[in-house]
Parts: C-alpha cells; sequence; structure tokens
C-alpha cells in the first residue's frame, strides 16, 4: 500500500507492498510523473493511458481523470475506484493503494 | 528567450493566415498556399544540418510558456474552420458564376469571382494547411482532457476524427507491432500505407467503441459511439460544400480530405517506417527522430517521435534530442522522396542497416532478416 497526500512535501520511502510512503504531487502534475519524479518505482508503460500498467486503487480523496479509463479499466475496477495514475490530476489530498511489485 | 522559445512555433499559423488571405485575394493568389509548401521545402533542405536541443533555463525548466501554446493550439481550430469557409465561398462564387473582376477592401485589391484553375488552386492550398492540423490534433490528444475534444474537431475537418483515439490506443501501445495500423513494415509504400493506415486506424477506433459500449451492455450503434461521432463531428464540412457547390463542392472537399489525411499518414510514415518492436516498453530506437531546426519549429517538435514515444505526456516544447534512430534530414525534403517510392526506398535502406546492426535488440534482428 502507497499513501499519498498532496499539499506538503513530505519525505518518501521507496518501500514495495504493504509499506507507506508519502509525497507531493505538483499541481497539474499527472500521479505517475510525481511518483516517478519522487524516485518512486511506480509501474508504468505508455504514459498516455492506453496500456493500464500504472493503474491503482483510490482509497480516498478527488482526481480529475485526462482521459476516459474506461477504454482500459473494466467496469468492475472503475467501480471498485482504479484509476489510471498517468491520467490522474489531483483535486484534493489523496491516498491509494498500488502495486509496486508488478 | 521566452519570447524566442514560444514564438518560433507560430510559422504555422501565420502561414495559414497567408494561405487563408491569398484565397480570399483571389487569382492567382490562391496559390500561395502550395507555394509556401514548395518554399518550406526549400527551407527545410537548407537548413538540414542544423539540430537544435530543447531549451531551458538553469534550474531545468523549459521556457515554453503553457496557456500560450495551448492558446494557440486551441485558436487553430477556428483558423482552419475559416480556412474551409474561404475555399466554400470561392466554390460558391464558381458555381453561380460570379463575374471575374478587380475590387477593393480597405485598399486591398481582390478578385471577386475565380477561373476553375485557381479554383483548383485554392483547393490544393486548403488541403496542404488542413493537412497541418494534425500536428495541433496530435499535440492536444495526449493528457489533456479539454484539448483531446478539440483535437476530434481539428481532426473531424479532414474527417479524421477517428485518429484521436487510435493515436492513443493503439498507436503508442502497439508501436512496431503488425497490429499498430500506422507503423509502416518495411517494403510499403507511402501511397499504400496512407490508405491501410487511415482505414486500419478507423477500424480499430470502431472496435474500440464496440468494445467499450459492450462493456456497458449497450450495442455498437449508439448515441454515445465515438466513432460515429466523430465522422458527425465532418457533418458540417459536408453540408457547407454541398451548398456552396453540390457536386463541385463535395469534389473540393474530398480533395481536401484526400491530401489532408495524406500528410497525417505521411507523419506516420516517415516516423516508423521499417522498425520493429518485440515485447516490452517502448524505447527510443523505436521511432525516427527528425529534428532539423525548420522541421521542428514548423512542426511542433512533432518530428521529436523517440523522446514523444516514450514521454508521451511531456509537452511539445519540453521534447528534446535523445540519440534515437535519425533519417538527417526534415520532414519536407523526406516526403518529397517518399513521394518517389524507389528513391525513398533507395535513401533509407543505409538508415534501416545502421538500425539492425546498432539500435535493434536480438530478437528484433531475427524479425528484421526476415524482411531482407
Ligand atoms: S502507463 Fe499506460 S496507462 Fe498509464
Amino acid at each position: 500500500m502507497l499513501n499519498l497526500f498532496k499539499p506538503r512535501p513530505t519525505s518518501y520511502a521507496d518501500r514495495l507492498s504493504d509499506t507507506e510512503t508519502t509525497f507531493t504531487v505538483k499541481r497539474g502534475e499527472s500521479l505517475l510523473s510525481s511518483a516517478l519524479s519522487a524516485g518512486i518505482k511506480w509501474p508504468f508503460k505508455c504514459k498516455v493511458g492506453s496500456c493500464g500498467t500504472c493503474k491503482c486503487k483510490l482509497i480516498d480523496g478527488k482526481i480529475k481523470a485526462q482521459l476516459d479509463f474506461g477504454y482500459v479499466l473494466d467496469m468492475s475496477e472503475i467501480q471498485d475506484g482504479y484509476i489510471l495514475a498517468c491520467q490522474s490530476i489531483l483535486k484534493s489530498d489523496i491516498q491509494v493503494s498500488v502495486n509496486l511489485t508488478k | 528567450m521566452k519570447f524566442y522559445v514560444n514564438a518560433r512555433y507560430l510559422i504555422v499559423p501565420f502561414m495559414s493566415l497567408i494561405a487563408i488571405a491569398g484565397i480570399l485575394i483571389g487569382g492567382s493568389f490562391a496559390w500561395v498556399g502550395v507555394a509556401l509548401f514548395g518554399l518550406n521545402t526549400i527551407i527545410d533542405t537548407l537548413t538540414k544540418n542544423i539540430h537544435l536541443p530543447a531549451d531551458f533555463d538553469e534550474t531545468g525548466e523549459s521556457y515554453g510558456i503553457k496557456g500560450f501554446q495551448y492558446a494557440v493550439m486551441f485558436l487553430m481550430l477556428p483558423v482552419f474552420i475559416v480556412l474551409q469557409l474561404v475555399l466554400a465561398y470561392r466554390i460558391f462564387q464558381y458555381t453561380s458564376l460570379t463575374p471575374i473582376e478587380t475590387a477593393a477592401f480597405l485598399g486591398v485589391s481582390y478578385e471577386v469571382g475565380t477561373s476553375g484553375l485557381n479554383l483548383i488552386g485554392a483547393t490544393l492550398s486548403s488541403g496542404l494547411w488542413a493537412g497541418l492540423g494534425i500536428i495541433y490534433g496530435h499535440e492536444l490528444s495526449h493528457n489533456k482532457k479539454e484539448g483531446f475534444f478539440v483535437s476530434r474537431l481539428i481532426m473531424a475537418l479532414s474527417g479524421a476524427s477517428h485518429f484521436t483515439y487510435a493515436h492513443v490506443y493503439n498507436h503508442h501501445l502497439d508501436l512496431g507491432h503488425e497490429d499498430d495500423a500506422a507503423t509502416a513494415p518495411r517494403g510499403r509504400n507511402i501511397y499504400a500505407h496512407a490508405w491501410l493506415s487511415h482505414m486500419g486506424q478507423s477500424r480499430f477506433s470502431y472496435n474500440l467503441e464496440k468494445e467499450r459500449l459492450s462493456k456497458r451492455g449497450s450495442s455498437a450503434l449508439h448515441f454515445d459511439n465515438r466513432w460515429i461521432l466523430g465522422y458527425l463531428y465532418s457533418l458540417p464540412s459536408i453540408v457547407l460544400f454541398v451548398w456552396a457547390g453540390g457536386l463541385i463542392g463535395v469534389a473540393a472537399l474530398f480533395s481536401v480530405w484526400v491530401i489532408a489525411n495524406f500528410l497525417l499518414e505521411a507523419l506516420n510514415f516517415m516516423g516508423h517506417y521499417g522498425l520493429i518492436r518485440t515485447e516490452g516498453a517502448v524505447e527510443h530506437r523505436h521511432s525516427w527522430d527528425n529534428d532539423s531546426v525548420f522541421t521542428s519549429w514548423f512542426f511542433i517538435e512533432i518530428g521529436r517521435q523517440c523522446d514523444h514515444h516514450v514521454r508521451g505526456e511531456t509537452y511539445f516544447w519540453e521534447l528534446d534530442d535523445v540519440e534515437g534512430p535519425n533519417y538527417g534530414i526534415g520532414y519536407f525534403s523526406l516526403f518529397v522522396l517518399t513521394l518517389i517510392p524507389p528513391l525513398f526506398k533507395a535513401y533509407v535502406q543505409k538508415h534501416l542497416d545502421n538500425w539492425d546492426e546498432k539500435y535493434a535488440s536480438s530478437e528484433e534482428k531475427v524479425i528484421a532478416a526476415q524482411f531482407s
């Protein structure tokens, strides 16, 4: 599990699943870009919202989707709160869970 | 520095306005858009050896002003609409047999009415400059919600609204694979590619919608089918040209669309011709860079394909040279070569040999060998 909070730059630790990490996402920057800038080994492949590799589960908070997730994620995944990190801009502090070991 | 970095990408907006003015002034000025294309080919060829890196300040921030560049890209939608309107206006004059005479507006003389020959010039000018919508349609298709719809509208003016979805969900994902319609395999010529790539992307876009709608339990024949909607966005252009000139109007619009889509597919062709990707992430070696200075500025860095395909989220003004495969000449010069397939084949062979030797992975080499 990876926890994210937007407003204050805080320390992060590059740890694998079921560890907790906090980092800052710059305004207008995608969740994935910020995670990678913070040195987190977030899985990704295309960075344009077409492969689904960067998907994570939104536990808390609000994001703005840059592209329709419906082409890549199943309805059930979307209903369960899955988002594409490369296509998500933050609208509040958020908390997500991602499998870093993919 | 900020001014220089942002102003250098305004060549197409300015030249599009000149092409529009040429059609409005009429007479032989209707050919100005075509002449500009020729002039650009000369400039591109003369400056082919100048390659400049992207410009960043000492903190690593780009000098590009996002608000400004987006305003320009969004404003190009009305510019492309006006380009169609002025052509329709000339078609209307031609089909309604308006006498050819000289008039003046604010001291500028222009020709009322048009000859058939100059109408051909206006149509070619419109097609060539409408085709450049791709550079804005492409940039806006990536990662920017509001931009995505504007991208669809810009592409719809050329009957190619399907491009926006196919580009993101097919081309970026399947680059260098057989199932990417936009990647031209070795041996294919530009004419075959233009057709196959266009149809392949449209088919992909339809299937994508079909699948998305079926996930929701809806049939493909649905008002929310974005493939169908995309073509409906092109309807105003069709209505305009039918109204302006009946069959002649349809023929002119068809010509504009053919030219525009041919240019679009030419960019796809030049960006990835003959390159192969096996499993794994897209890397710099899976694209050709065309980053000589005029190409870079004119095509708002769309030629920096190597960097773009790896960092698809990156704004065009931040794309940089990544020392990927490079044809060594700009898009205008290369485009002329592609029009003569034997010439293009001869030119590109040494670059493909170099790619096979220096860039290809061992699996990619095996596939490449099957083409020789
Ligand atoms: S990295 Fe491919 S969808 Fe995000």
